[in-house]
């Protein structure tokens, strides 16, 4: 049996500075409403961080906006889920060589690393991204604080 | 929106400081921490501990300008180090591999006895 979001949100962000850190706020809102614990919190408030920079920073998008979709479900026994979607209507990007890069120190490619910020701290991540856009669609699963 | 990053400086001797953060280490506090760091090494620093106790938040183009700033140190034969993070920002750090050229303390206590700052 899947259980039903109880919680969702939806939000229309301008590609401006900073804009990143309130997404992360209004999905930390929803997973302490949860009772999410605050490490899994912070672990995703980094994670959609990274993914809102993405869209800003390399999506090349035509309408210059980042659409936020969080919904957040309890699973029982105090445990929860939380759900994001991060969309662009930008270009799109080559997802193999994003996840290729690595860091090393001297390394031509200091940038970049958000894609492997995003996978390390949550816990599914898929990506959806053509020439019309991308999404990428992000879980984390958390115990709740005691 | 904007959330802006503070820096202050405590210098150790001729080659020692602590350099304090509080906010958002993203493009901008990160340049503003590089600035910073540039003046303590022309000024003669070579040991240089960033403590972020005040910092909970870190994006992945603050730690590359982090990255530049260690390396800058090290073509200098000096050294940095960390202390004080949140468990998130040391993954984080471990993630794109700043954790293999500077060393991270847990608290500001044993960075400072280890570097005899």
């Amino acid at each position: 049996m899947t259980a039903s979001p109880e919680l969702q949100m939806e939000l229309t962000l301008p590609m401006v500075p900073d804009i990143e850190i309130a997404a992360a706020r209004a999905a930390g809102n929803l997973a302490r409403e949860l009772g999410m614990a605050s490490e899994s919190i912070d672990e995703m408030a980094h994670a959609m961080i990274e993914a809102c920079i993405n869209a800003r920073e390399h999506s090349g998008s035509k309408d210059n906006r980042i659409y936020v979709k969080i919904t957040g479900t309890s699973l029982g026994e105090g445990n929860s889920r939380i759900d994001i979607w991060i969309t662009d209507h930008g270009k799109g990007f080559n997802v193999t060589e994003a996840r290729s890069r690595r860091q090393s120190l001297g390394a031509v490619h200091k940038r970049g690393w958000g894609l492997q910020i995003i996978e390390a701290h949550m816990d599914e991540v898929s990506i959806t991204t053509s020439a019309d856009g991308t999404t990428i669609h992000m879980v984390k699963y958390g115990k709740n604080d005691d | 929106m904007t959330e802006e990053l503070r820096v202050s400086v405590d210098r150790r001797g001729a080659n020692g400081a602590i350099m304090y953060t509080k906010g958002y280490i993203n493009n901008v506090g990160g340049e503003e921490i590089a600035t910073r760091a540039y003046e303590l090494m022309d000024d003669g620093v070579r040991t240089l501990l960033l403590n972020l106790r005040e910092t909970k938040i870190v994006n992945s183009i603050g730690i590359s300008i982090l990255i530049e700033i260690i390396e800058k140190m090290i073509d200098k034969g000096g050294r940095i180090a960390f202390c004080c993070l949140t468990p998130v920002i040391h993954k984080t750090f471990q993630i794109m591999g700043l954790a293999n050229y500077a060393a991270i303390f847990t608290d500001d206590d044993a960075a400072v006895k280890e570097l005899a700052l």
